[in-house]
């Protein structure tokens, strides 16, 4: 009872329902986009952006702009980049990513360098994560920024599955491929750019991938993974900022700390399962199923 | 006016020719196998077709249509060679199948009645009804093959295209499939279909064309098997078949 009353009294605060409000969105909206990721097999592009996302940090320093719409510009236009690259070159292309992602970090560390001269930079917030400190008008954009994302993955899931999980068949049957890849694209830069406040640029893509790769190790169709991983993202969005508070430590890393924890506890969970079922058969063979061999008569 | 046109197509891997002057046309209602061996050109061929890989030169026209100015894909049933239908996030078999469906509907709207019905109607054509809530990474790899038919039969082509389809197919599946195209035949589908073994699935052919090094060296009457071939109980080998490793358990398999 003691405990119950002292988690609530932390959020009487107003900085900490902006903190659990905005974590709560950044769960339940990224799991929605990395679900399309980790079918892609594009899992560490999250990482990626986040490096890029950096230069995007610093820029907003310099100019005085807020540095998540400066963000959010150059995650978008690097994310362009990015698919075309993906899409016209065959054997360079993890070469010039690279490049880029390189570069995203050491242009963000130059620029603040630049920027630190008027005082105003702190890069430690954006690469880890002040949930915090972010104001009302913060929590709206990140609010809304989530909202459009999480409905737009939702509406076009058919598509965007069919696109990730065999690129050839969807151009065949005449989908709008490349349209569809920008999309995706733009959609995980605009997840990186709103969840950079809650986990930090260099562990948002822990927040893309983790409740997928936990939550598929019992689901059978796409549908579910994609709905459980979002509802698996907000608990455990949820859960770090409580603990965070109640440890008095950044919400960010407790947050990443408890979707591993859950992923191993689950991963442990599943083998055991499937240690279970293996002597239970799940798929009996269609009727007539051949044995395609001639039994040898009976030995008498 | 043939559903398919192929004139003089060429297709170039870094700088080499691996398709070299083809021409192939496909009738409405047609049943054409394009043979030959490994590495003769005929599943680039058929990528050419599909609009998978560009042509260096020479034109191809789908349903009298020139293929870049070509929009109504969702007349193609395309069987693309076996990769497994399984990936990185599980998916059911019905889910797989109604990809089939999606050049039928409007972006972002819900499937109709026809859809859903589409899907119900060829997991049942492939012998799948009972497991299309199965995650396709638990079937087997007969039973994904056919689900990947199955994907292309929901989109009701009046064209199939199947590369080598029964790579992997036990030999009763095999019939069974041959017995499902065989109607989609009769119901006036043309098939263009890739293959370098002869099974129940070539019985029903209108006509072959032969590949070899690329160029068409036989256009005409299906041809008989030769060799160990010929031989009812031969087993062909595919060791590219099935990839599937162990050692992804862990993550959740494919």
């Amino acid at each position: 009872m003691n405990l119950d009353l002292s988690i609530l009294d932390y959020f009487q605060y107003e900085f900490m329902q902006r903190a659990l409000i905005s974590a709560l969105v950044v769960g339940l909206c990224a799991p929605a986009v990395g679900v399309f990721l980790v079918q892609k097999r594009l899992a560490l592009i999250g990482d990626g952006l986040g490096h890029i996302a950096l230069t995007g940090v610093a820029i907003g320093f310099l100019t005085g702009v807020a540095p998540m719409w400066t963000t959010l510009a150059v995650t978008v236009a690097a994310s362009v980049v990015m698919e075309i690259l993906r899409s016209h070159s065959k054997t360079s292309g993890d070469v010039a990513l690279a490049m880029m992602f390189y570069g995203g970090i050491a242009g963000g560390v130059y620029l603040t360098g630049i920027a630190s001269d008027k005082g105003v930079a702190n890069l430690q917030q954006y690469l880890f994560g002040s949930l915090l400190t972010a104001g009302w008008d913060e929590v709206w954009t990140i609010a809304i920024g989530g909202a459009v994302v999480a409905v737009l993955m939702l509406v076009l899931r058919p598509w965007l599955t069919a696109i990730c999980a065999d690129e050839q068949y969807a151009r065949v049957s005449g989908l709008p491929v490349a349209g569809l890849n920008l999309l995706l694209l733009i959609t995980t830069a605009v997840t990186v750019s709103v969840s950079m406040r809650a986990v930090g640029l260099l562990l948002v893509s822990a927040l893309l991938v983790i409740p997928v790769v936990t939550v598929q190790q019992f689901t059978r169709s796409f549908k579910a993974t994609m709905f459980a991983a979002m509802g698996a993202g907000l608990l455990i969005a949820g859960t770090g900022v409580v603990a965070s508070a109640a440890k008095d430590v950044p919400p960010g890393s407790t947050i990443v700390l408890i979707g591993v924890a859950v992923f191993v506890v689950t991963a442990l969970l599943a083998a055991l399962v499937r240690r279970v079922r293996r002597v239970r058969r799940a798929h009996l063979p269609p009727e007539g199923e051949p044995l395609e061999v001639e039994l040898p008569a009976a030995s008498a | 006016m043939p559903v398919l046109n192929v004139r003089g197509a060429t297709v170039s891997y870094g700088g080499r020719a691996v398709v070299r002057g083809v021409d192939l046309a496909v009738e409405p209602g047609e049943a054409v196998a394009l043979m030959g061996a490994n590495g003769s050109g005929k599943s680039t061929l058929i990528k050419a077709v599909a609009g998978l890989v560009p042509l260096a030169s020479g034109s191809i026209e789908l349903f009298g249509t020139p293929q870049k100015r070509f929009r109504a894909w969702k007349r193609i049933g395309y069987v693309p060679q076996r990769t497994g239908a399984a990936s990185g996030v599980p998916s059911t078999a019905a889910e797989v199948v109604s990809q089939g469906r999606l050049a039928h509907r409007f972006l972002g709207m819900p499937p109709s009645r026809a859809d859903r019905d589409a899907v119900t109607q060829s997991l049942a054509e492939v012998g799948l009804a009972d497991h299309a809530h199965c995650s396709v990474d638990t079937l087997s790899g007969g039973q994904q093959q056919r689900v990947l038919i199955a994907r292309a039969l929901a989109t009701d082509p009046d064209l199939l295209i199947m590369d080598e389809p029964t790579v992997g197919v036990d030999a009763e599946t095999q019939a069974a499939l041959a017995a499902v195209v065989a109607d989609r035949i009769d119901a006036g589908c043309a098939v263009l279909l890739v293959t370098h073994e002869l099974g129940p699935l070539t019985d029903r052919l209108d006509r072959a064309v032969v590949l070899a090094d690329g160029k068409v060296v036989h256009d005409g009457a299906p041809p008989r098997p030769v060799g160990e071939h010929a031989d009812p109980h031969h087993e062909h080998a595919h060791p590219h078949a099935n990839g599937d490793t162990a050692d992804e358990a862990i993550w959740g398999g494919k």
